[in-house]
């Protein structure tokens, strides 16, 4: 933390008395829980419904939709709290995912596909848990040395170079054929077929994506994202604060690569490319960037929509007849909801609202 | 005694001269005044006092010892505080938390931040707008939090980029005794930034008149209202019509 110099450090200014006026320990916590709490308890239900239809298929759409909720909210804590648009984020999925098959897949698997991983990490084999966390602090130290560099640009300029980050993180998983194994498939990855591991990652991304924006650091980041100008002659030191959410995110992200991993078995540099990147940013931009609930809410909506529109194509039988929507369907429908939600309501359907069940109050 | 200084400060831009060689000196509880006509380089001065412009020549000192290279946070940090012209808030926040920004930019808990700023809008006398989203607003009040926002953190310097634009006569009047109270209770070095002449007149013990980039004056307010270069400055010619003191009646 910066000190403050001692010319203006803590006596408060006004005569008044200070001290008595100040709100309860843990007052802005308790006053904003309920949103991640909410929020958690929306992802719960899910989770508890797919598990009492006990159905294959279904369970692993849910699983994804676990995954992407904490990819999304991953991009929120960086996107939603700086106003920069970010490109780049899925490289640090990539990161993260396959950081978690380097250290879960069989070690005689891993010595034939990946040679030239170092010695320590061939022999390792870690529970995927282990590996989950491992991951998001891989990818949050990615963040940390990329965002040093990045975070110094502003505007247009910095989302062009996250773009060239993803390229290039990228380039170096589809050629680095020793390591990563190239553009062929690392397969061998433990597969995760219960729910809860996934569930238990979106709410810790929901948390700790609540738990940066009531900090100082979100604070003054979302004073900068409003008005960097005013920011800085408040003492804000913006490349900073942008770095702080840049590493949380990275390591959400990280966390979601992880996630991805296990949740498939099998990781590509194009899992973690273009498509990942467009379908997570539709998502937050349709629920609202400014808002944790409309990155979750973006996120269930445009599945549950994405899920319809896959059981339109493969067809719905009534009486006799099949009536199918034709291949492609899904995602042109998809553009064109995007396009009308964008059109109707530019700031997201949740613009900058978090759901909560009481009125915001200020005092006490 | 310590002071904020600009020692023969010059800029540029791309071979365009801003200012030239301005020296201005701000005293704390003392109220400065800076006026001049539009363009006259008033607003490119208060960012090089605030670290947003670095001059091409001259530096600034606070207490003697050069702000050069400095960022505007790292100068905001030293106690030297400005607002802007049109308030700036942070529409998107409470008038309590655009306040709590500041707090929160000088190494404050939130929790010290809060208390402070809800202190600062009740010594200002706008306790009731706390809660209030900032973007909604209006000028005179948004102006208002600008000033609190601050002086959070209690500031040894503060300098108001025209707090009175747009405002009626008993608002620019309500202003004034804000600003006193600022010098005075608060023991801050206030410059005021105004093309409301009449009111920089009623408040200043000091009043620096720029034009063209220049000083052309300086002195007491009696000194400046009888000024034959200030009102041909203003006036664009010389002698025969009053300067512009609408507002003096109202502030003083």
């Amino acid at each position: 933390m910066t000190a403050a110099s001692p010319t203006m450090s803590a006596q408060a200014v006004p005569p008044s008395a200070v001290a008595e006026h100040k709100p309860a320990r843990f007052a802005l916590a308790r006053k904003t829980i309920m949103t991640p709490i909410l929020l958690s308890l929306l992802l719960v239900a899910i989770a508890v419904l797919t598990y009492l239809t006990g159905s294959r298929p279904f369970n692993q759409t849910v699983i994804d939709v676990f995954v992407r909720v904490t990819l999304v909210v991953g991009l929120y804590i960086f996107i939603g709290n700086s106003g920069v648009l970010s490109f780049g984020h899925i490289a640090f999925t990539c990161l993260g995912g396959y950081a978690a098959a380097w250290l879960t897949i069989n070690p005689i698997m891993k010595a034939s596909a990946l040679p030239g991983l170092p010695q320590f990490i061939l022999d390792l084999r870690l529970p995927y848990w282990q590996s989950a966390v491992i991951a998001a602090i891989f990818a949050g130290v990615a963040a940390l040395i990329l965002g040093k560099v990045l975070m110094r640009l502003s505007g247009i300029a910095a989302s062009i170079a996250t773009f060239a980050v993803l390229a290039m993180i990228n380039t170096i998983y589809a050629n680095w054929d020793s390591v990563t194994g190239g553009t062929s498939s690392v397969v061998g990855i433990p597969i995760i077929r219960t729910i809860w591991p996934y569930l238990i990652g979106a709410i810790i991304a929901i948390f700790l994506a609540w738990a940066h924006a009531i900090s100082r650091s979100g604070l003054a980041l979302r004073a900068a994202r409003d008005e960097p100008t005013a920011a800085a002659a408040s003492g804000v030191d913006i490349p900073r604060e942008r770095l702080v959410a840049f590493v949380v995110s990275g390591a959400v992200m990280g966390l979601g690569g992880a996630l991805t991993a296990h949740s498939v078995g099998v990781v590509t540099p194009d899992t973690f490319y273009l498509g990942l990147t467009f379908i997570t940013l539709s998502m937050l931009v349709v629920g609202g960037m400014g808002s944790l609930s409309g990155a979750v809410i973006g996120v269930v909506l445009l599945s549950a929509l994405i899920q319809i529109l896959r059981w339109m194509e493969a067809g719905i039988s009534i009486a006799e007849t099949t009536i199918a929507l034709p291949k492609g369907v899904q995602e042109i429908a998809l553009g064109v909801i995007m396009i009308v939600i964008l059109a109707l309501r530019p700031s997201g359907l949740l613009g900058n609202r978090e759901v909560t069940l009481f009125q915001r109050k200020r005092n006490r | 005694m310590s002071h904020l200084s600009a020692e023969t400060v010059s800029v540029a831009f791309a071979g365009l001269t801003a200012l030239s060689a301005v020296d201005l000196q701000i005293q704390p509880g003392r109220i400065s005044g800076l006026i001049g006509p539009n363009g006259a380089g008033k607003t490119t001065l208060v960012n090089v006092l605030t670290g947003f412009q670095s001059p091409t020549e001259g530096a600034v000192k606070l207490d003697g010892a050069s702000l050069a290279g400095l960022k505007p946070h790292q100068v905001r940090r030293k106690g030297i505080a400005r607002t802007f012209q049109g308030g700036r808030l942070f529409r998107d926040l409470a008038v309590v938390d655009n306040l709590e920004v500041t707090g929160v930019g000088l190494g404050m808990s939130r929790r010290a931040a809060v208390a402070e700023a809800e202190a600062m809008l009740e010594w200002m006398g706008i306790g009731v707008l706390g809660d209030r989203i900032a973007g909604t607003l209006p000028y005179t009040d948004e102006r208002r939090v600008a000033i609190g926002r601050a002086l959070m953190g209690r500031p040894s310097y503060i300098l108001l980029d025209e707090p009175a634009a747009g405002m009626s006569g008993p608002e620019a009047a309500e202003l004034s005794a804000l600003i006193r109270r600022i010098a005075h209770d608060l023991g801050c070095g206030v410059l005021l930034i105004e093309h409301n002449v009449g009111l920089v007149l009623g408040l200043c013990e000091h009043v620096v008149v720029l034009d063209s980039g220049a000083i052309i004056e300086e002195g007491a307010p009696a000194a400046i209202r009888n000024s034959e270069k200030v009102r041909h400055a203003y006036m664009g010619t010389a002698a025969d019509t009053e300067p512009p003191v609408e507002a003096l009646e109202v502030a003083q």
